[in-house]
């Protein structure tokens, strides 16, 4: 037995020094890359307005004085490190080619000029700048073949549309105020490593479309109603490692309403986002969630960690997701208040306890639990910190669950000890569908695989970057 | 068209007194017979009959007979008297046997040099037989005296009487559009004595119906066949109110009632006050650019509701008349009051947009909401009227149509809404929306018609008629907000728990639009002898210059976030809103297509013969020429598309009426007609409304439907009031107008545009019209069979590895059209008690209520039918008391969607549910209405 033993750490060890060799043996190449070439550099002279195509060049800040439109068939395109200073009320549209390059040392900057963020715990959503549409947004038209945000910062967006710009674009009316609009089931959206500031509706709404939706923060999401990624009817893709703090509604949310003709149904694979202190503007009684799946939608949800959200993770019977095809499990929650943990299974609804969940829904569910129905869920309080690296848990100081909305000076980042990591599930039957071309810069910059930590942020560096 | 009516004022000359003794049969003591007037050989019903040296008089009945009692055997002078006609004496020998006579009445003209004046004897029963039988075209009328006697006080309730055709309800019940023979109220057109008022109505070309006081009509035709001298817009038919015109003497009628709804024994009717409603939203006072402030700009008080116990409903009416100046200048003015309190208790389940699909399943509605709601309406109506005509001499008179119509509507509407999708687990449990909206809508018609005619010479007519017509809509702050909570109650105990109720939206619309037309008639008739037969040659045209204003803003109040949180609901008045971003600015919320100037000109041109081709067969056969021009204006910037727009026109309609006097009480008719249907301005104008699955839009590019209709009939006036029509039609009507979903400028936008199906709509269909009278005893029924097709787009979902959805095709009937309707009235009438009662019944047959944009989702209207009862008795002289009972079975209004109904039972039951293979989504409950008063007529 001794023998075998011995011989199986012999085993282990050449194994191991033969990988590490491996790795010593992997090919570190460095070969020059020609910059891409510039299209007709747009000068910062002078406020934009009116059609535009062409290239923002690095280093550069321009001014939108009004509504600009990126004609069908035609690119603007946004070199690393572009500031974009909108003025009040206008909105970029496309009906062609956007692309925001940005990259993790020069990020881009969509966003208005000289306005101070108030991001103090409980400052009143009535004058916090951050709801207050100091812009329109970013709205591509149905037309719009490719939009792609790496590393950009979109704040402030969510004025209403109104009169002359609504009718430019299609399904939206003069009320209309998401920060992000994409809709073409052919087309394709990417967003990697940005950022969302506040926002009126939606921050980003996509009606239709195949999606990346990778590593992204959103914070302030939405005045009194909104979801982070609000995707309808006709959408495919991937959603993972996207951080969100304190949303109106719900930070992911997949319906497969509004579906057109000949679309496909609406189909999201999410794994590993984080969602801290979600739901709280929402006005209407009972809505606001982390993950929302609904109406026909199907999909994958996955090693999400979600704290003190004022519902759990969201499964709706009316009407009914396609729940044949839905599947999660390994989804983490943390609750300061019974009020939250009564709500971790949301009353009402249909999600179905899993028993890769943490806390472990048995310790806390009665054993005849029925779902949708309501249940103490006092064994789940303050069960499970997931320790965060600079998080307060429980919230003290007086300070109220929704008065968080911002990263600030927090870090969640997971502490060495934190119960989170190693939860995560990684199995062969959940990866990215990949619905979009890897390209580094006209499209999906790679593929992340599910992580072996639950959140957004993974013990080893990777995942969320922010 | 009216330029017949008045062909017929002329034509009617001179009359002769004679009296005629058909038969005589011997029987024992007492007299029989008939009073009939000698020119239409129409029962004169009502007539007197007196024996002289006897205290003996009788009245002529309803079918036109009389009897005399108690006779001995001998020689009677008996004197027959009727209002309008000369008394007539004539000597009856009573023998052995009972003597049957004919007496025939001429009309009194007390002639004004060659001129006699229409009478006033055009209101009853016989006269509207007449009209029907002479007319040139296919019509149904009814007579005032019928209308009087009708259990309904708006026109839009007693069109609902007449052959082939229904109605469309509001929601407090009350009719509203007509519908005839299947063809919704877009079909139709409405005229006021053969003039087109234009609507009130915020989207539509056509005339809400319940804006008409009844009491103001003289008689109410239906006109199902067309001919070139009357606008083509009519492929179901053309409504003719003709209003009372002046009398021949001095005319004085007046009516008052009360009554009330038993809805408001079961709960209170709720009112609001509309004295602090700004009749002008904020953008409008202070312009699109200005920022409204939520808590200043608009006003509460219209959302304060308070209990109204058992309101009381009046009306009132008066009309006035006589002739001046040796009987050149008639003049006639009547008034209509009413003011009437309804309402509905309501259920209302919302089928969710989009049907759910399952493995195996496909295309099942699901349920988002179920409402349940309570309307309490008050509506006021003023109608005032006023005709004056100067015959200046022999051949030519002229006259002065002065109409106005004002109605106030004021509804507020409770509202309580279970969501189905927000933390529902079964009934008692889940997310609660009360909404309370107050709405106040203003109607207005005016209508000025200067008319001439003239006798150019023997041969020659003409007449014309110059027109302003103007009908203004307000909605002026209408007013709804919301308030939610969630309810619980926990299965083991029953126990119920309520969270905090949380302040939610509130909208806020101000919406009015101006119709106004300017108009010009001319209409010629030269009527020649050829080949030894009056050849009737007519020909004219008219002119219309509308001009449409439409403004309408929209504001969405959000609740104010207090501590970040949802706001907590106490009462509306300490209730805080805010706009979201630039929302409160006219640029946004009234900065829309649907604030439109549209101008509409209509020049239209005809020639038409008229001419007997046998002795009996005469035919009207010509064409008619109509040119429309329309433009539209909206407030939309030069950088959008279809801002503005014009459209023209040119349609070239012939018809021919063919009409076969098999006898003097027998016709054949059979007629084709072209006939056209303009859109709407609101379907025009490229407005549009959002909604998460499909756009609501205008569209410009929509064509007007053009009709082919051929009818056929035959007529039997059997006497009296009596009468048997039984007749067909069928229509083929190319470019439809039906609203369904497309795809349209890209992949992903599905709107519901107005469009024109690939296929032509079919419509065909029988009808069938009884009226007879046995002594004091009347049977009037109507019956109409319809069958029409359409084929429209609809979209389809299933379940293929997902959800999917594609678009089908499928046929169905129009909206609105029913393939049995019918009516059945009985009536009483005992002249000599001066009694008058009706029980009337009304039937509809299931019909699509409003067509779905899903496969196999229309809204049915199950059969509908109502029993009416109405009841007048003189008193005294000239006084007589009446009473009018709607809705004796208090029947509910149900619309079903024809499905599998799973909603019976378990988790997702919906209430009220009857019927396992139909889901019920909608449930009116109106209850019985009485109303009595008092008629003075002298």
């Amino acid at each position: 037995m001794k023998k075998i033993v011995t011989y199986l750490l012999v085993l282990f060890l050449a194994i191991g020094f033969l990988t590490g060799c491996q790795k010593a043996a992997e090919d570190k190449a460095d070969i020059y890359k020609a910059p891409l070439l510039i299209a007709q550099p747009i000068s910062d002279a002078a406020p934009l307005c009116g059609a535009i195509k062409g290239t923002m060049l690095s280093g550069k800040t321009y001014i939108i004085g009004c509504d600009i439109v990126v004609n069908k068939g035609d690119t603007l395109f946004l070199q690393p490190g572009v500031r974009i200073n909108v003025a009040t009320n206008a909105a970029i549209i496309v009906k062609g080619t956007f692309v925001s390059n940005g990259t993790q040392t020069m990020p881009n900057w969509i966003t208005v000029n000289a306005v101070v963020k108030n991001d103090t715990p409980g400052a009143d959503p009535a004058t916090d700048p951050a709801f207050s549409g100091k812009w329109k947004g970013l709205y591509a038209d149905t037309s719009c073949m490719l939009m792609v945000l790496k590393y950009t910062h979109l704040e402030f967006a969510g004025a209403a549309l109104g009169s002359t710009t609504s009718p430019l674009i299609a399904n939206t009316s003069n009320t209309s105020s998401f920060s992000v609009l994409f809709q073409n089931y052919n087309g394709s959206f990417v967003m990697e490593d940005s950022w969302t500031y506040g926002g009126v509706d939606d921050p980003v709404r996509i009606s239709s479309g195949n999606i990346a939706l990778f590593r992204n923060t959103m914070e302030k999401g939405g005045l009194n109603g909104g979801d982070g990624f609000n995707v309808k009817g006709g959408t495919v893709g991937d959603m993972a490692y996207n951080l969100f703090v304190g949303n109106a509604t719900s930070g992911q949310k997949v319906s497969n309403k509004g579906q057109p003709i000949g679309a496909p149904t609406s189909n999201v694979i999410m794994y590993n986002s984080t969602f801290i202190n979600c739901g709280y503007r929402q006005i209407q009684t009972g809505r606001g969630a982390n993950i929302n799946f609904e109406e026909g939608a199907r999909g994958k949800f996955y090693n999400n960690l979600a704290v003190n959200c004022k519902f759990g993770y969201r499964v709706v019977k009316t009407p009914v997701s396609d729940t044949a095809n839905l599947f999660y499990g390994n989804n983490y929650q943390y609750a300061d208040s019974l009020l939250v943990a009564n709500q971790f299974f949301p009353v009402g609804y249909i999600t179905r306890p899993q028993t890769t969940d943490l806390p472990l829904p048995s310790a806390y569910l009665p054993a005849n639990y029925s779902l949708g129905t309501a249940y103490n869920g006092t064994a789940a309080v303050q069960s499970g910190n997931p320790l965060f690296i600079n998080y307060p848990l429980p919230v003290t100081g007086g300070i109220k669950l929704r008065d968080i909305a911002t990263v600030g000076n927090f870090n969640f980042r997971l502490q060495a000890s934190s119960p989170c990591i190693g939860k995560g599930y990684t199995g062969f039957n959940l990866s990215p569908l990949q619905k979009v071309a890897i390209d580094p810069v006209f499209g999906v910059s790679y593929y992340p695989q599910p992580g072996v930590d639950v959140g957004c942020f993974q013990f080893n560096g990777s995942g969320n970057n922010h | 068209m009216f330029h017949q009516t008045y062909a017929s004022f002329f034509s009617k000359i001179s009359f002769f007194i004679f009296l005629s003794l058909f038969s005589i049969q011997i029987n024992a003591q007492s007299i029989k017979g008939f009073v009939t007037d000698v020119d239409t050989k129409e029962p004169l019903t009502g007539a007197t009959l007196a024996v002289k040296g006897s205290t003996q008089k009788s009245l002529v009945r309803l079918d036109g007979s009389f009897v005399l009692k108690s006779l001995q055997p001998g020689s009677y002078e008996i004197t027959v008297t009727n209002i309008g006609y000369a008394a007539v004496t004539q000597t009856v020998s009573v023998a052995a046997h009972t003597p049957v006579v004919l007496i025939s009445l001429q009309k009194d003209t007390r002639s004004l040099g060659a001129v006699t004046m229409l009478s006033s004897g055009k209101t009853d029963d016989k006269s509207a037989r007449g009209l029907e039988k002479r007319a040139d075209v296919v019509k149904n009328i009814l007579s005032q005296k019928t209308i009087e006697l009708l259990p309904d006080v708006t026109v839009a309730n007693a069109v609902q009487r007449m052959s082939g055709v229904t109605i469309q309800r509001t929601s407090s019940g009350e009719g509203r559009y007509a519908i005839i023979r299947g063809m919704d109220q877009r079909y139709n057109n409405t005229l006021v004595n053969g003039i087109k008022i234009p609507s009130p109505d915020n989207k539509y070309r056509y005339v809400p119906l319940d804006i008409f006081p009844s009491d103001l009509l003289e008689r109410l035709e239906v006109i199902k066949s067309l001919t070139p001298a009357m606008e083509a817009d009519a492929t179901g038919g053309a409504m003719n109110l003709v209003m009372k015109s002046a009398p021949d003497k001095f005319l004085l009628n007046a009516n008052i009632a009360g009554g009330y709804s038993t809805l408001f024994s079961d709960r209170d009717f709720s009112s609001f006050s509309t004295a602090a409603i700004n009749k002008q939203s904020p953008a409008e006072i202070n312009g699109n650019s200005y920022a409204a402030n939520a808590n200043n700009d608009f006003q509460k008080n219209s959302l304060l509701f308070s209990a109204k116990k058992k309101p009381v409903n009046t009306t009132l009416g008066l009309t006035v008349g006589d002739r001046f100046l040796n009987k050149r200048l008639g003049v006639l003015v009547g008034v209509s009051y009413q003011n009437i309190y309804r309402g509905s208790n309501s259920a209302f389940f919302l089928p969710n947009a989009q049907p759910t699909t399952a493995p195996g399943l496909d295309n099942i509605p699901v349920f988002s909401d179920i409402y349940k709601r309570e309307y309490s309406t008050q509506t006021s109506r003023v109608g005032i009227h006023n005709k004056i005509d100067y015959i200046l001499n022999a051949r030519n008179k002229i006259s002065l149509y002065n109409l106005y119509l004002k109605t106030n509507e004021y509804q507020s509407r409770y509202s309580v809404d279970s969501v189905l999708a927000i933390q529902r687990t079964g009934p008692g449990s889940g997310n609660v929306q009360i909404t309370n909206r107050s709405r106040w809508q203003q109607q207005s018609i005016y209508n000025a018609t200067l008319q001439g005619d003239h006798m150019l010479s023997n041969l020659f007519k003409l007449n014309w008629s110059a027109v302003y017509s103007n009908a203004v809509f307000a909605l002026p702050d209408m007013a709804d907000y919301a308030v939610d909570h969630a309810v619980f109650t926990d299965p083991s105990t029953g126990a119920v728990t309520t969270t905090q109720h949380i302040t939610q939206k509130m909208s806020r619309i101000w919406s009015h639009n101006t119709d106004q037309d300017l108009s010009g008639y001319l209409n010629m008739t030269y009527a020649p002898k050829i080949a030894n037969k009056t050849t009737e040659i007519s020909f004219g045209g008219l002119i219309r210059y509308k001009t449409r204003d439409n403004y309408d803003n929209r504001y969405t109040l959000d609740p104010v976030l207090t501590g970040g949180a949802p706001q907590a609901f106490t009462d509306i008045q300490s209730a805080q809103y805010f706009f979201k971003p630039d929302q409160g600015k006219g640029t946004v919320t009234a900065t829309t297509f649907n604030n439109y100037n549209f101008k509409e000109d209509i020049a239209s041109g005809y020639a038409q013969v008229k001419r007997a081709i046998t002795a009996k067969l005469e035919v009207l056969a010509g064409v008619r020429v109509e040119n429309t021009q329309q433009k539209y204006v909206t407030v939309m910037p030069a950088n959008i598309d279809a801002k503005e727009g014009t459209i023209n026109y040119t349609d070239i309609l012939p018809s021919v009426n063919f009409k076969y006097a098999v006898n003097d009480k027998q016709n054949i008719r059979l007629s084709y007609f072209k006939s056209i249907s303009r859109p709407s301005f609101f379907e025009i104008v490229p407005q549009q409304e959002l909604d998460e699955n499909f756009n609501v839009k205008g569209n410009p590019y929509i064509k007007h439907s053009r009709a082919d209709n051929i009818d056929l009939r035959y007529e039997l006036f059997p006497g009296a009031a009596d009468q048997f029509l039984i007749g067909a039609f069928y229509k083929n009507i190319a470019n439809p107008i039906e609203l369904y979903v497309v795809s349209a400028g890209g992949p992903s936008n599905q709107q519901i545009l107005p469009q024109n199906p690939k296929n032509n709509a079919t419509n065909y269909g029988l009808e069938m019209v009884i009226t007879k009278y046995f002594g004091s005893f009347g049977v009037s029924a109507n019956y109409t069979y319809t069958k029409s097709k359409i084929t429209t787009d609809k979209l389809y979902y299933y379940y293929d590895n997902g959800q999917k959805n594609k678009s089908v095709q499928q046929s169905r009937s129009l909206q609105g059209q029913a393939d049995n309707i019918g009516n059945i009235s009985l009536l009483y009438k005992n002249q000599k008690l001066g009694l008058d009662v009706q029980l009337a019944y009304v039937y509809t047959g299931e019909r699509i209520a409003l067509v779905s944009p899903i496969y196999n989702s229309d809204y049915k209207q199950a059969p509908y039918a109502q029993l009416d009862f109405s009841l007048e008795k003189k008193i005294v002289k000239h006084f007589s008391v009446y009473a009018k009972i709607n809705n004796l079975t208090n029947a509910p209004a149900k619309l079903y969607i024809d499905q599998t109904n799973t909603f019976r039972s378990g988790k997702d039951i919906l209430p009220d549910q009857d019927n396992d293979s139909k889901i019920l989504v909608q449930k009116d409950i109106y209850k019985v209405t009485y109303l009595a008063g008092f008629r003075y007529k002298f």
